[in-house]
């Protein structure tokens, strides 16, 4: 079976893997890092396979809500969600912005240890996604790969002046 | 069913820089950031004959930045770029997000090591 687009993001963080994967898996401890520069929230923390992280982050006076069902818990190497945008009431929703974003993302985070430092490696594949989410995913993929990240943030200015 | 915006390679995007460097084609989008047009509408402002509006389309379209509506005679022109800008940077946000989360990820495990140096000291 085809493991369809996938994205990689790799850090090497010089701590030890048990305290990283503590940092990682106490809600305590999620609240002081995740989410950049806002306030975050964790309504509800369960580690263990079929439980639930239901997470609030507030930006811009509005909170923003996500959804994550834990699949694979394994201390201290490896942990599986389905990664969802939801609404207050946690129901999976699309991208308001793009209807066609994947609405599940399998995230899989690996913990390798390196002596006193630890190697992450975060994947993010659509899960049971629709082709055209399938495909959005890729378009957005490759975009990023080829390094058209900014080159897209002017096209998203030039459309907005455009459109002023 | 052919979806023009997400069917983005890497040569789609080239297409797309491409069609934005003519300035007659940044004035048409600019024209259908308005609303939609058909060609004889779009051609009068340029004082361009219409084959040469409909050429400067096509390259518009062949990028994705536009789509043309099935009616025969009209085929009203539509601004068309927003779903392939916003996923791109919708995953550059979210590839941020993590960036700096892990940024922040770095400095709490510093504390933290500090820490349980501080504690295992006083044993």
């Amino acid at each position: 079976m085809s493991e369809g687009p996938t994205y990689v993001l790799e850090r090497e963080f010089d701590a030890p893997r048990a305290l990283v994967w503590k940092a990682w898996t106490d809600p305590d401890l999620l609240t002081r890092w995740y989410g950049p520069r806002v306030e975050t929230i964790v309504h509800r923390h369960e580690l263990k396979p079929g439980g639930l992280w239901l997470g609030e982050m507030k930006w811009d006076g509005k909170s923003n809500y996500q959804r994550v069902e834990f699949t694979e818990v394994t201390p201290p190497e490896r942990l599986v969600w389905l990664h969802s945008v939801s609404d207050g009431d946690w129901n999976v929703v699309a991208n308001p912005m793009m209807p066609d974003w994947p609405r599940v993302l399998l995230t899989t985070v690996t913990f390798e240890e390196d002596g006193e430092r630890t190697r992450l490696r975060l994947t993010w594949v659509p899960h049971e996604a629709s082709e055209a989410e399938t495909a959005c995913f890729a378009a957005a993929l490759e975009g990023l790969d080829k390094g058209w990240g900014a080159g897209m943030e002017l096209l998203a200015e030039l459309l907005a002046e455009l459109q002023a | 069913m052919e979806q023009i915006g997400y069917e983005t390679g890497p040569k789609a995007l080239d297409a797309v820089f491409a069609a934005l460097a003519d300035p007659t084609r940044r004035a048409i989008l600019s024209r259908l950031a308005a609303g939609e047009a058909a060609v004889n509408e779009l051609a009068a402002p340029f004082e361009m004959s219409q084959p040469a509006v409909s050429k400067h389309l096509k390259v518009l379209e062949r990028a994705g930045l536009i789509e043309r509506g099935i009616e025969r005679q009209r085929r009203p022109a539509r601004l068309k770029a927003e779903p392939m800008a916003a996923a791109v940077s919708w995953l550059e946000e979210f590839k941020q997000f993590w960036s700096s989360s892990f940024d922040q990820l770095d400095g709490l495990l510093e504390e933290l090591k500090t820490a349980e140096q501080r504690d295992s000291g006083h044993e």
